[in-house]
């Protein structure tokens, strides 16, 4: 039962309306506090959620972009220079969509410091290319010292 | 401190003296909420101003309990807060509109795109203006920044001087609100693959950030109920 007299109600408010007023402005409190603390942390958190601080800022910013475009080349250009095309016009024929009526994006979903993850898997892969390299190049090095030595027979 | 045998021959005499306080005791507190809501309304420095904003909150909470006469916790709350929802939207939206290519910007929000909303990431940077390609996305930046956001601001700061015209211009920005609810969250649905397909937390991850920008729904109850005697015309 609601006891309130016209004294202790708020300027403006009426008891008809007490109540609703009162739950009213708890709601507002609640956002208030939650909007604040979503917008304070968001930056902060997704940084950490991407790799940060393993991974530098605009290390963060190209793994984005190669996860975006599904191009390992991709790359953040920090600072952008003034008056280039936007930078996914260099990337976009890469880019991994079921193309329709509503385009699918089919990129890869980023978990909890995926984007370490995808770096590190990435770095391993060129090493290994460099290695596979490297040893298809000595291989064929290898074989004009040897020629020299051919002399002998 | 203006007393009573201080005002001259033919005033109120108590009634000015306590209007005066009440001017003072108000102007103090909103010397301390406005500071506050300027940084919360930046986003990432929202946690600074919040305090700030509390303690001059509580100033005037107290300055009523005095007996002054100033104004509802309830309307400091609605006006502060539709100021903060405009400028925090109008913020993230103008990094997007004219930052696109800014370090900061493709951190925060083509990030957030890649968590939370597929539409800040799925070919992000890619049309000639940059930022978002989501189907739909940039007219609803530019028509809700330049006619909701930026009136509804306004409002906010009329209803916070008690103004009648505050009042009744919140209630026309508020009801905005619910076309603007409708029609983003239908232009959501209908791109819904664009939107969640593939991204980290699709869908109650948006919602979870989404919901707690529904004071202009909070308001328009309150707006339509209130007795507008308290508004000054």
């Amino acid at each position: 039962m609601n006891t309130s007299t016209a004294e202790s109600l708020p300027l403006g408010t009426t008891a008809h309306y007490a109540t609703m007023h009162k739950w009213l402005q708890r709601a507002l409190l609640v956002c208030l506090t939650v909007l604040v603390l979503e917008a304070s942390f968001t930056l902060p958190g997704l940084l950490i959620w991407f790799g940060w601080p393993t991974l530098s800022l605009v290390q963060v910013c190209d793994e984005l972009m190669k996860v975006r475009y599904s191009d390992d080349n991709a790359q953040c250009l920090v600072p952008q220079p003034l008056f280039i095309a936007s930078e996914g016009q260099a990337y976009k024929k890469s880019a991994q969509d079921d193309w329709g009526i509503q385009p699918r994006p089919r990129y890869k979903r980023i978990g909890y410091r995926d984007l370490v993850r995808f770096r590190d898997e990435r770095l391993a892969r060129e090493a290994a290319a460099a290695q596979h390299r490297g040893q298809l190049v000595p291989a064929s090095a290898d074989t004009t010292p040897a020629e020299p030595a051919s002399p002998t027979h | 401190m203006s007393t009573l045998a201080q005002k001259p021959p033919g005033s109120f005499g108590g009634y000015d003296a306590h209007q005066d306080h009440s001017a003072q005791a108000q102007k103090r507190a909103d010397k301390w909420m406005i500071p506050g809501t300027l940084l919360m309304g930046t986003g990432i420095l929202g946690i600074i101003g919040f305090p700030l904003f509390l303690w001059g909150l509580r100033l005037q909470v107290n300055a009523a309990k005095a007996g002054l006469s100033v104004r509802p916790v309830i309307v400091t709350l609605i006006g502060y807060l539709v100021i903060i929802d405009s400028t925090l939207n109008s913020a993230g939206w103008m990094m997007d509109l004219v930052a696109n290519h800014t370090l900061i910007n493709r951190l925060i929000t083509a990030g957030w795109g890649a968590v939370f909303d597929g539409g800040y990431f799925w070919h992000y940077n890619e049309i000639w203006v940059g930022g978002t390609g989501a189907p739909g996305e940039k007219a609803w930046q530019i028509s809700l920044i330049m006619v909701v956001f930026c009136g509804r601001m306004a409002a906010g700061i009329g209803l916070l001087q008690m103004k009648r015209w505050g009042q009744q211009w919140l209630i026309v920005f508020c009801w905005m609100g619910l076309i603007v609810w409708i029609g983003y969250n239908l232009n959501m649905t209908f791109y819904g693959d664009v939107r969640y397909a593939n991204i980290t937390f699709p869908v109650w991850g948006w919602w979870i950030y989404d919901i707690f920008y529904i004071t202009p729904f909070l308001a328009i109850p309150y707006l339509h109920t209130v007795n507008r005697e308290i508004f000054s015309d």
